[in-house]
């Protein structure tokens, strides 16, 4: 892997905590010297949340598809009655 | 949620699986919102929550594989519903700190601005990193999944997608100011 590359992988072994602790004690000392990476290091974090917030939107989607589907066919007629019954004022 | 395990998780086999725990677990669910004075829309509100909050766990292995489902889902959504009933009633949210069963949604205008740019100008390569990162994929899946040929070109592909990912986040932090507060 190009060397850009292998950085991003460091940094995600660090955040994700899946380097030894040796490794670790190296990267911090070298986080501390190095400002450009230090700010890559924020992006990263900043990009793995974003990742997150992607990833449960889309299967927010999904389910709300679920939702209609199951709301919408007739074939679950009596499972949709049910619920429905439970909110009958 | 052991079919995921078996057949892969792919959109088909979790529309399989929602389909199932809506089945199984949303009577419940909407019977104790109900009791509890809540409305339909809260019931499948609430209860779409919990299902996102079941995934996650499950994906990240923090849930015995034989858990009873039905029951869990049915915890989950009286937690949150007693939460919210709780958030309601004061307005100040002091004694939630147990927060972290809550799924937040990305409300700062910022990281909706991101989000929406990522997702139109770069689908695939969110595609991917969601894939191994959120629905926690193994990368022989990973590879299956988008036609790579081995493990290799699908781990670089995965590093490359997130290097460009967080070029965009670094480039559009300085538009969108407030997203690097």
């Amino acid at each position: 892997m190009r060397t850009s590359l292998n950085e991003l992988k460091q940094i995600e072994d660090h955040l994700l905590r899946l380097s030894p602790p040796e490794d670790t004690l190296l990267f911090e000392a070298k986080m501390i010297l190095d400002t450009n990476l230090r700010g890559n290091v924020l992006l990263q974090q900043r990009t793995y949340s974003l990742v997150q917030q992607y990833g449960r939107k889309q299967l927010k989607a999904e389910i709300e598809a679920v939702h209609q589907q199951l709301f919408s066919d007739t074939t679950h007629r009596t499972f949709v009655d049910k619920i429905l019954s439970l909110f009958k004022k | 949620m052991e079919a995921l395990m078996i057949s892969g998780n792919t959109k088909a086999t979790r529309e399989a699986l929602f389909i199932a725990l809506y089945q199984k677990a949303f009577p419940a669910a909407a019977k104790y919102i109900s009791k509890m004075g809540g409305s339909f829309d809260e019931a499948k509100d609430i209860f779409q929550d919990a299902l996102v909050i079941y995934y996650e766990k499950a994906v990240n292995n923090q849930i015995a594989i034989h858990v009873n489902e039905k029951a869990y889902l049915l915890g989950i959504t009286k937690n949150l519903w007693l939460q919210k009933y709780r958030e309601d009633r004061s307005n100040v949210p002091f004694d939630s700190a147990d927060i972290d069963t809550a799924v937040e949604d990305a409300n700062e205008p910022a990281v909706e601005k991101l989000l929406y740019y990522l997702e139109t100008a770069g689908q695939k390569c969110m595609n991917i990193l969601k894939a191994f990162y959120y629905d926690n994929l193994p990368v022989k899946k990973l590879a299956d999944l988008f036609g790579y040929t081995s493990i290799h070109s699908a781990t670089v592909q995965k590093y490359k997608c997130l290097e460009k990912v967080r070029d965009t986040v670094k480039q559009k932090s300085l538009t969108y100011e407030d997203f690097l507060k």
